[in-house]
């Protein structure tokens, strides 16, 4: 069960295809990333586990984002307000994954 | 000979069950041990809670080549960097890298948890080692905390190792066979790959469907 709702397009910057779209000139909420970066000790099945036990992602949708990581060094696996970027890097680090969350940009 | 992790009946009834020798157990233990004292450093004193403890101390003590994560044995790769043991930087990396500030304020509030709940995990996965039985069964939260032991296991052997890069982990393998069969680092090299495939083993099992 997905804990919000996430944009359903993952690239590096999914979020500002969201922006867009809102069509405003100012932003009023603006959005913050969680980012999973590649490590060398980290498993592929490890790392697919948590994104799907953490956000509840498909198998799919955490296999994707795993490879991204892997291939790409990185991906921005959540957006949303800072708090929630700030719970869900805590819930990674406990993981052991190596998760930063930043402003989008 | 060990045998990994397999998923055992379903729903609440769920069992990860694997098969380890009393070496596995008293090595992979031994390092659930080192990485929860390099997180928690001032332990209650362990006497009578645990029995077993000096026969299982004795185990460890009498491995002919024992690995150990201390941070004497960190490969010195980059010391300039180092004010902090760097295998703590692995267990509770900086999160946030374009703000120095916002990502102290996180560690501030952040640490002391994370270090409680990683410490009590280890401790938890250690336990479920510390049996007569060579069969290691878990439940679906004993699971999920033996998993995440391995890794924080993994991660602190991998900083000691010199793991940074995909890159270094076949630059290493690449190295230790060259080195000879009783050389720390081999044996090290050796212990994380098992680590690795049990790890495997019970990741694979857990993966939702």
């Amino acid at each position: 069960m997905l804990r919000r709702a996430y944009p359903c397009s993952v690239s590096i910057a999914p979020v500002q295809e969201e922006v867009t779209a809102t069509g405003g000139d100012v932003l009023p909420d603006t959005p913050w990333v969680t980012i999973v970066w590649n490590d060398p000790v980290n498993l592929m099945t490890y790392v697919t586990y948590v994104l799907q036990s953490h956000f509840g992602y498909s198998r799919a949708k955490a296999e994707k984002l795993m490879m991204d990581v892997h291939t790409e060094g990185r991906a921005v696996v959540a957006s949303g307000p800072r708090e929630a970027m700030e719970a869900d890097t805590e819930a990674l680090h406990a993981y052991g994954l190596w998760a930063t969350f930043q402003k989008d940009d | 000979m060990a045998r990994g992790f397999r998923r055992r009946g379903s729903g609440s009834g769920v069992r990860y069950a694997a098969r380890l020798d009393p070496l596995e157990r008293a090595t992979v233990a031994g390092l659930m041990d080192q990485v929860h004292d390099l997180l928690e450093p001032t332990p209650v004193p362990q006497t009578a809670s645990r029995p077993g403890a000096d026969d299982f101390s004795s185990i460890v003590a009498g491995l002919a080549m024992g690995v150990t994560v201390a941070a004497e044995d960190q490969v010195d790769l980059d010391a300039s960097a180092a004010e902090r043991d760097p295998a703590l930087n692995r267990l509770l990396p900086t999160a946030n890298r374009v703000d120095d500030e916002a990502a102290a304020e996180f560690r501030r509030l952040t640490e002391p948890g994370l270090r409680q709940r990683k410490a009590a995990g280890l401790a938890l996965a250690a336990e479920a080692l510390r049996g007569d039985d060579d069969k290691v069964r878990l439940d679906e939260a004993d699971a999920r905390a033996f998993l995440i032991a391995l890794t924080d296991v993994r991660l602190v052997l991998g900083e000691r190792m010199g793991l940074r890069t995909d890159d270094d982990v076949d630059v290493l393998e690449t190295v230790a066979a060259d080195l000879d069969d009783d050389d720390p680092l081999r044996y090290a090299l050796a212990v994380y790959d098992f680590l690795t495939w049990l790890q495997e083993t019970l990741a694979s099992a857990m993966l939702v469907r």
